[in-house]
């Protein structure tokens, strides 16, 4: 890469020196604010020792737009040297030295091109890091804060429902387990209130025994429990198919005494069971199946209820051999049937019945 | 002395060509380091594109979430009943 210059003269020696110093000047320029800035940076970052990170992103903003600077003053330098070359190479007459030094210049101005490039994508890569970093770790934070509000937002939902719960959630009992109205626990804790919260329901389940026993009336015009009472029956029971026939019967002693014990009414009522196949009368047959599809419908529910039905079929498909038997088992069945109602409902019951 | 001066007009032609042939040389050399440069340049350009686009997506969800959060926020405390437990 030497030139084949042999014998050089003075002036040409000075005007390609001059050559070389501008061509030199025009790369160093780029040199030259390179170094400023690398000075400026330098003394900045020893000298002033920037206390928070403000300041010292500060200064790499700094840094970064005089890089940025220089690569756009980069182009009109490179413009103005090819310009210069170009004029002194058709005006000069040693074009070797003009063609080596523009060598050396495009050598020099390809590597600190290259250089800053370098710095500047160094500096915007490590930017851009940066930020995404900041992000990824606000998203972290975000998530902690929304995990949190989640966990807020369970413990209020399982503490509203366990309030909401403890409103409506009552606690159901079986019938037999639940006391007549007016009276409480002996602990005190269940109240009347919550009989009374299931009494439309047991309004139902009074009617529906209401309407088993007019049923069971209905279809009974000579009632077993009147002959057991009254061996005469009386003619009002056979002129209101619908009425209760027994009430004629039953005095107030008696209701008195079912009042205290309504056992004993189950025991008059099973007279009435035991006398039931010992009608010749061809409405027997009916009479025995009705009752029992009114006790089904209304304990359809229960198993005992069910099994003392079974009972109940057995014992009329053997009324004839043990006749001794029925009376227990139908005694059972009343016996369940009034049991469940050992409350005021049974005096309403009895009332109703004394009613009729 | 013309054989000689056809000799040494023959170095000269072969020394010019010779240094003719460094200059292609170097042009070559220099026009692909441009080359380079221009190819780092474009990559440059294409992944910091794709860094500032991941980067305004990530932010936009951040934002999103924050608006959420500030919103969910402002409810709890709008209705004060929420945290008398």
């Amino acid at each position: 890469m030497q030139s084949p210059i042999n014998s050089p003269n003075l002036m040409t020696e000075r005007r390609l020196r001059n050559i070389s110093f501008y061509s030199s000047s025009a790369h160093s320029n780029l040199n030259h604010q390179e170094m400023e800035t690398v000075n400026t940076s330098a003394t900045l970052a020893v000298l002033l020792e920037p206390a928070n990170y403000d300041e010292i992103a500060m200064q790499q903003s700094l840094l970064f737009s005089d890089s940025l600077k220089d690569l756009k003053n980069l182009r009109k330098q490179l413009y103005a040297a090819a310009e210069y070359f170009e004029l002194s190479y058709t005006n000069e007459d040693k074009k070797h030295l003009v063609v080596d030094t523009l060598k050396d210049y495009a050598i020099k101005a390809v590597v600190n091109t290259i250089d800053h490039l370098g710095a500047v994508s160094s500096k915007v890569n490590d930017l851009l890091g940066e930020k995404v970093n900041e992000v990824s770790e606000t998203e972290h934070r975000v998530s902690c804060i929304k995990q949190r509000l989640s966990t807020c937002q369970g413990c209020f939902d399982h503490e509203g429902l366990a309030q909401q719960s403890s409103v409506i959630n009552i606690p159901k009992y079986h019938k037999r387990y639940i006391l007549p109205v007016g009276e409480t626990m002996q602990g005190g804790i269940r109240t009347k209130s919550k009989y009374q919260g299931c009494s439309l329901e047991d309004e139902d389940d009074w009617h529906e025994f209401k309407n088993a026993v007019r049923a069971t009336i209905k279809e009974s015009p000579v009632s077993s429990f009147r002959k057991g009472r009254s061996p005469s029956p009386s003619p009002r029971a056979s002129h209101q198919p619908g009425s209760f026939a027994f009430t004629g019967a039953v005095t107030r002693k008696d209701l008195e005494k079912r009042s205290v014990s309504p056992r004993k009414f189950s025991l008059l009522r099973m007279g009435s069971l035991t006398s039931r196949p010992t009608t010749p009368n061809s409405r027997a047959s009916s009479r025995s199946t009705t009752p029992n599809s009114v006790v089904r419908q209304r304990f359809a529910e229960s198993p005992k209820s069910a099994s003392m039905r079974i009972h109940s079929d057995r014992d009329r498909y053997k009324e004839t051999d043990q006749k001794n038997q029925i009376p227990s088992k139908s005694k059972r069945l009343l016996k369940a049937l009034l049991s469940r109602r050992k409350s005021k409902k049974d005096e309403l019951l009895y009332t109703y019945l004394d009613e009729y | 002395m013309a054989r000689a001066g056809g000799i040494t007009n023959a170095v000269n032609v072969g020394i010019a060509v010779q240094a003719d042939w460094e200059n292609r040389e170097f042009i070559s050399h220099i026009s692909l380091n441009v080359r380079q440069l221009f190819d780092f340049l474009v990559q440059f350009e294409a992944t910091t594109k794709s860094k500032l686009a991941s980067l305004n997506e990530k932010l936009d969800t951040l934002e999103r979430r924050l608006e959420l959060l500030e919103v969910q926020v402002s409810t709890a405390t709008a209705n004060p009943n929420l945290f008398k437990t």
